[in-house]
């Protein structure tokens, strides 16, 4: 089995992270996937303190095992979702779209592992210095809000800068992609994509249809403009919006709006038209919807079986 | 401290060193948000200071200001 410094820090048995994803990640998501030996994390999103609060007492029903809190930090609500789960003492809080200087000091004093998303290896250094435990080096393959760099070139790189366990994200979805990322020299992953057709993934039909039949080039990024990238699925939505983006008669605030309550049309409602089915490019690889428990068995197993025969091509 | 500052943007972004100011933001100076973090994180490097940094820092004077503070 493979067993790594992240599994230590964090208690898990298996060094696989799912990603906090805004209207997936909820308690039933992420209390199967600590169940099954990974870290599960809740997506806080833009949701206030009540919710995030429900659905980690939610967790704690499902599971006794480690589980995660993921803080989106240009959320309105990041003050009040930042202090519940400072309140609750969860054991993990990873945080995206900022720096978390804020509040980082006193989650750490309280025990918890604070393990930032990075997109580069300057915000890597600061977070290492602010006190977090790891990273989350994520590449622009992903689905949702995405950095410039790629898994390929970043993790190495951050691998380098930081003396904090790094983990991978983006483009893993397989135990391929496991290995090829501890080989560069992570020592563990997160994936998103891939969990989304769990059985305990709470999302619409159409949601998991539509990533079952996701070919590679399925995806788009669009939203650069407005300095923030998402990566989902091309659909009428999608399409619509890369076109209003290039429109210089469309303001930046009629394309945020334009684009405000997609993912909750696509994750809730199924909305074929209106939805934003965020995902990443590894989701042409994802084709059978298992339990989460099934899925980190054979991503680990595969890693395992390649990384033993690796030594094949050394001679 | 601003010449200091002013001469690390410059490099960093192929700026003519006349055309930054304290009150130049670093939007207008085509410096995104992870470009400033970069830049930073390299005047730490050259200057030995720390700063703590945050999402607010939108000049070049508020920059030489945090390093000030800093090094005090």
């Amino acid at each position: 089995m493979i067993h790594t410094a992240i599994c230590e820090l964090l208690g898990i048995r298996y060094p696989v992270l799912q990603g906090g994803m805004a209207w997936v990640s909820d308690a039933s998501l992420a209390g199967a996937v600590s169940n099954a030996g990974g870290l599960g994390i809740i997506a806080a999103m833009n949701a206030d303190g009540d919710y995030l609060r429900e659905q980690i007492r939610q967790t704690r029903a499902l599971t006794d095992k480690p589980f995660g809190v993921n803080i989106m930090l240009m959320s309105p609500y990041a003050p009040d979702v930042a202090q519940v789960a400072l309140d609750e003492k969860v054991p993990v809080i990873t945080t995206g779209a900022g720096l978390p200087s804020q509040y980082i000091r006193a989650w750490v004093q309280a025990g918890i592992r604070v393990l930032p998303v990075v997109p580069s290896v300057a915000i890597a250094r600061m977070v290492q210095r602010m006190g977090a435990h790891a990273v989350i080096a994520e590449g622009g393959e992903s689905g949702g809000h995405i950095g410039e760099l790629n898994t390929m070139a970043l993790v190495p790189q951050v691998v380098d800068a930081v003396d904090i366990p790094v983990i991978a994200a983006g483009g893993i979805g397989d135990g391929r992609g496991m290995a090829a990322a501890l080989m560069l020299g992570a020592c563990g992953v997160q994936m998103g994509t891939r969990f989304l057709v769990a059985h305990e993934c709470a999302i619409h039909e159409t949601y998991k249809e539509k990533i079952i039949k996701a070919k590679d080039i399925d995806t788009l990024a669009t939203g650069r403009r407005l300095g923030h990238p998402v990566r989902a699925l091309k659909n009428p939505f999608t399409r619509a919006f890369y076109a209003k983006e290039y429109d210089a008669g469309v303001s930046d605030q009629e394309l945020e709006a334009y684009g405000a309550g997609a993912l909750r049309l696509a994750a809730r409602e199924g909305d074929a038209q209106k939805g934003c089915f965020m995902a990443g490019q590894i989701a042409g690889l994802v084709q059978r919807r298992q339990s989460a428990a099934e899925i980190i068995n054979e991503v680990t197993g595969q890693a395992e079986t390649l990384l033993r025969g690796a030594c094949q091509w050394v001679k | 401290m601003f010449e200091t500052v002013v001469k690390v943007l410059a490099d960093y972004k192929d700026l003519s060193p006349d055309d930054i100011t304290a009150q130049s933001t670093f939007e207008q100076l085509g410096v995104d948000s992870l470009d400033t973090v970069e830049l930073v994180m390299t005047l730490e490097d050259e200057t030995g200071i720390k700063v703590e940094m945050n999402e607010k820092l939108k000049t070049v004077g508020e920059l030489v200001k945090l390093l000030e503070e800093g090094r005090a």
